[in-house]
C-alpha cells in the first residue's frame, strides 16, 4: 500500500505503514492525542491567565506601555476612596455580587431539587416534555432570554403593564422593576437548567431502595430525605451550586439588562473598566478576587466531590 | 420556572399586536444584521471544529490511558467552561492586544471560542468512552483487523454520535457566547454583539423579530433532535453544559 513514489499530493498522504509506525509506542499515541490540546490550551488559556495575573501587579504608565515593575498600585486602587470601606465602588460591588450570587444559587437549589426528585422517580413521557421545556431556554441565546426578562420587569414591563390592565394594582409595582430582585429573578431563571440538570443526573443514580428501606424501618418523610437522599446526593448538590453559583458571581449581561444602571455587579465593573478605560491593570487586579473566589469555591467542593462526578470527564 | 419559560416566549411577542410580518422584513432585511449573523455562523463553525478535533484527541488520552498529571489536564480542559465570561473575555483581550500586539477581529475570536468550546467535547466524548466497550475491538484484532482498521470499522462508528453531539454543542456555545466575543472583536460583528447594541439603542421591533426567530428554531431543533436522538442522556449525564 506504499505509494510515496506517487505523484503529488499522493505522496503527502500518509500511507497506512505511515499511520502505523505514528503510533507504535505508546508515548507516541499519547503524544499525539493529548499533545494538540496541550498545546492549545497552554497557549490560548494558561499563557493568558498568567499574563493577567501578572498585569494585576505591574502598571501602565501615559503610554500605554506597561512598566515591568512589580507593584501593588493595582490593588491598592481597588479600594482607594474617601468614603467608608464598605462603601466604596469596588468593594461594594464584590460584596453585592456574593450576595446576589449566593441567593441565586439556593434559590435554585430550592426550586430544582423537587423538580429533579420528581423528574428522577417519574420518567417517560412527563419527562421528555418537562426536560423540553427545560432545555429550551438553556439552549435559546443567553441574551435572548435576558432580553425577555428585561421586557417583562420595569415600570412599564410587561407584569406591570398585565397587573395594571387587570386592574389588582393601581401602579407599578416595585417589586418588578428593574432592581436587584430582578437581577436575582433573571439569574436564577438562566441558570436554573444547570442546576436541574446536575440534581436530575445525581437523583437519578440514587438507589430508591434505600429509601424504602429508610421508610420500611419507620423515618418519618423529613427525616428521610435529611438522613438519606441529601447525604447521597451531596456531590449532586455541592456540583450544581457550583454551576450556578460561579457564573452568577461573574454575571454581566442580566444584571446589565435588569439593573438599568441602579446595580453594579463585579462583572458590569470590570467590564467598565476595560471597554472604556482599557485599565487593565486594574481590570485585572479585580478579576483577581473573583479567580480567587472561584478557586476557594472550588477547593471547598472537592472536599465532598471528586472530579469524576462533577461530570464524568 | 416551567410557565415562565413559556411567558420568556410570549413576552417577546407582546410588542406584536397587530400581527404584521413587517418586523420580519425589515429585520432579515437589514444587512449589517445578516452579515453579523454569517460571521457568527462561521466563528462558530471554524471554533467548533478545532474545538472538536481537539476534544476527541484529548478524550482518548483521558480515557484510555495512565499519564502524570492527568488530573491536571483533566481540570485545566474543563476550566473554559467554569471561568466566568468577563475574566475569560478580559485576559484574552489583555493577552491578544497587550502581549502578543495582534489585532482583535475575526480569528481572535475563533480562537478564544475554541478554547470555550474544548470542556463541552471532553465532557461528552470522554463520557461515551467511558462505557464503550474495549471488548469489541479486542474482538476485531484478534479477527485480524490492524489498529487502523480497527479504529476506522469499530471505534469511530460508536463514538460518532458522541462526537456529533460534542461538536454541535460547541458550535452552540460559540454561536450564543456574547461576552467572550464582545471583548475579542475588535471592529468584527458577531450576531451577540450586534443584537446587544440593538437593545442599548433600542431599535426592539427587530430585536423581537429576531429573539421569536431564533426561540423557534430552536424549539423545532431540540426537538427534532430529542425525538432523532439521545439528546437527553448526553445532557443529563454529561453534565449539560
Amino acid at each position: 500500500m506504499n505509494e510515496s513514489s506517487e505523484s503529488g499530493w499522493r505522496s503527502s498522504v500518509p500511507s497506512r505503514a505511515d499511520l502505523m509506525a505514528a503510533f507504535a509506542t505508546r508515548r507516541r499515541r499519547l503524544g499525539i492525542t493529548a499533545g494538540p490540546a496541550l498545546i492549545w490550551l497552554a497557549l490560548l488559556l494558561a499563557a493568558p491567565l498568567t499574563f493577567m495575573v501578572t498585569v494585576s501587579f505591574v502598571s501602565v504608565d501615559q503610554s500605554y506601555q506597561i512598566v515591568w515593575e512589580p507593584t501593588t498600585a493595582n490593588y491598592a486602587a481597588l479600594f482607594a476612596g474617601d468614603t467608608p470601606l464598605l462603601q466604596r465602588a469596588f468593594v461594594k460591588s464584590l460584596l453585592l455580587s456574593y450576595a446576589i450570587a449566593a441567593v441565586t444559587t439556593i434559590l435554585c437549589l430550592v426550586l430544582a431539587f423537587p423538580l429533579a426528585y420528581l423528574l428522577a422517580r417519574k420518567g417517560g413521557r412527563t419527562f421528555k416534555v418537562v426536560i423540553f421545556l427545560v432545555l429550551l431556554p438553556f439552549f435559546t441565546m443567553y441574551l435572548v432570554r435576558a432580553y425577555s426578562w428585561y421586557l417583562m420587569f420595569g415600570p412599564s414591563g410587561v407584569i406591570n403593564a398585565t397587573l395594571l390592565r387587570i386592574g389588582i394594582v393601581n401602579s407599578p409595582i416595585g417589586l418588578f422593576n428593574y432592581g436587584v430582585s430582578a437581577i436575582i429573578v433573571g439569574l436564577t431563571h438562566a441558570y436554573f437548567p444547570y442546576m436541574l440538570l446536575t440534581l436530575y443526573a445525581s437523583l437519578d443514580g440514587l438507589d430508591y431502595s434505600l429509601v424504602e428501606a429508610a421508610r420500611d424501618l419507620g423515618a418519618s418523610r423529613s427525616e428521610t430525605l435529611r438522613d438519606v437522599i441529601l447525604p447521597l446526593t451531596l456531590p449532586g448538590i455541592i456540583s450544581g451550586s457550583l454551576f450556578v453559583f460561579v457564573p452568577a458571581l461573574g454575571a454581566f449581561v442580566t444584571p446589565e439588562f435588569l439593573g438599568q444602571g441602579k446595580v453594579l455587579m463585579i462583572g458590569q465593573l470590570i467590564k467598565d473598566r476595560i471597554s472604556s478605560l482599557y485599565a487593565v491593570g486594574y481590570g485585572s487586579a479585580a478579576s483577581m478576587f473573583i479567580v480567587v473566589s472561584i478557586v476557594i469555591a472550588f477547593v471547598v467542593a472537592f472536599r465532598y466531590v471528586s472530579i469524576e462526578d462533577l461530570g464524568g470527564v | 420556572m416551567m410557565v415562565l419559560s413559556f411567558a420568556v416566549n410570549s413576552s417577546t411577542l407582546f410588542p406584536f399586536e397587530g400581527i404584521t410580518l413587517a418586523h420580519y422584513g425589515a429585520t432579515f432585511a437589514d444587512s449589517g444584521l445578516m452579515s453579523s449573523l454569517a460571521t457568527s455562523m462561521a466563528v462558530a463553525t471554524v471554533s467548533a471544529i478545532i474545538a472538536t478535533v481537539l476534544g476527541v484527541l484529548a478524550s482518548m488520552a483521558l480515557a484510555r490511558y495512565e499519564f502524570p498529571y492527568r488530573e491536571l489536564y483533566r481540570t485545566l480542559g474543563i476550566l473554559p467552561m467554569i471561568i466566568p465570561g468577563v475574566i475569560f473575555g478580559i485576559a484574552m483581550l489583555i493577552y491578544f492586544r497587550t502581549l502578543l500586539g495582534v489585532v482583535p477581529g475575526f480569528w481572535t475570536i475563533v480562537l478564544t471560542h475554541s478554547v470555550y468550546g474544548l470542556p463541552f467535547v471532553l465532557l461528552i466524548v470522554t463520557s461515551r468512552m467511558y462505557t464503550f466497550d474495549e471488548s469489541l475491538e479486542e474482538a476485531a484484532r484478534d479477527l485480524g483487523a490492524d489498529p487502523v482498521e480497527t479504529f476506522v470499522d469499530v471505534t469511530f462508528p460508536v463514538l460518532a454520535p458522541a462526537i456529533g453531539a460534542g461538536f454541535l454543542f460547541a458550535w452552540i456555545r460559540s454561536f450564543e457566547d456574547f461576552i467572550r466575543a464582545f471583548f475579542v472583536r475588535g471592529t468584527a460583528n458577531v450576531l451577540t454583539t450586534s443584537m446587544f447594541s440593538m437593545i442599548k439603542y433600542g431599535t426592539a421591533p427587530k430585536m423581537n423579530a429576531i429573539s421569536t426567530f431564533i426561540v423557534f428554531v430552536v424549539a423545532v431543533l431540540l426537538a427534532v433532535a430529542m425525538n432523532a436522538g439521545d439528546v437527553t442522556s448526553y445532557v443529563a449525564d454529561g453534565d449539560g453544559e
